[in-house]
């Protein structure tokens, strides 16, 4: 488990850097929330 | 009971990943001039202000969205428009599901202040945005509204509550 750990600890840290740094990645990001955010609205 | 305890765990591990995907890139919009696509945007800094008799917003009617901030709170979104009768309104959908009023808290803060800046094709707009409840205007601007875009707005909708009409009138 303490390696399972580990392994998010640093996606998530790849992904809040892949997302604040790279333009295409927030966007991608946004267009999947709007997806299921229009999705669940209906 | 073991196994299921890590497995809980390790999905809500997982799903932490995409959380905090979506975590960073709404607040990393919030720093930006003007909204993205769903999540709200910082101030419209940004484009010329526009000075003078309002113009003849028919131009609308070629533009699929506009950029809308709120003065309180000054965040921005992009949200579809339409022109009716030399009038330019914007709208909310969705007003009468739970989810749609936890997505879409600008209309519930434009009634309470209407203060409001639109920004279209570079250039920005003082407005005021004043709700339309009801009445027979109601027809002609959802009619202008299906007719744009695949939206079900209708008067009865309106009134209902269902979707929250704004006419984005010149600020005095």
């Amino acid at each position: 488990m303490k390696f399972f750990y580990r392994c998010i600890a640093v996606a998530l840290v790849v992904t809040v850097l892949a997302v604040a740094f790279v333009p295409s990645v927030s966007d991608w990001v946004e267009q999947v929330f709007q997806q299921y955010v229009g999705r669940a609205a209906r | 009971m073991e196994i299921a305890k890590k497995t809980l765990i390790v999905v809500a591990c997982l799903l932490l990943i995409p959380v905090t995907a979506v975590t960073t890139a709404a607040a990393k919009q919030r720093f930006a001039d003007g909204p993205n696509r769903v999540f709200s945007g910082g101030p419209l800094e940004s484009g010329d202000l526009h000075r003078g008799p309002d113009p003849d917003w028919l131009f609308v009617s070629d533009i699929p969205t506009i950029e809308l901030q709120l003065l309180d709170p000054p965040r921005s979104r992009r949200i579809w428009t339409a022109e009716f009768d030399g009038k330019i309104y914007v709208w909310s959908g969705y007003m009468s599901t739970a989810v749609g009023r936890l997505w879409k808290r600008w209309p519930v803060q434009a009634e309470r202040d209407g203060r409001a800046v639109i920004r279209i094709d570079g250039t920005r707009y003082e407005r005021e945005l004043v709700r339309i409840k009801s009445g027979e205007i109601l027809d002609g601007i959802t009619a202008a509204i299906s007719s744009k875009y695949p939206s079900k707005t209708t008067r009865a909708a309106v009134e209902a509550g269902e979707a929250w009409v704004f006419e984005a009138a010149p600020r005095e």
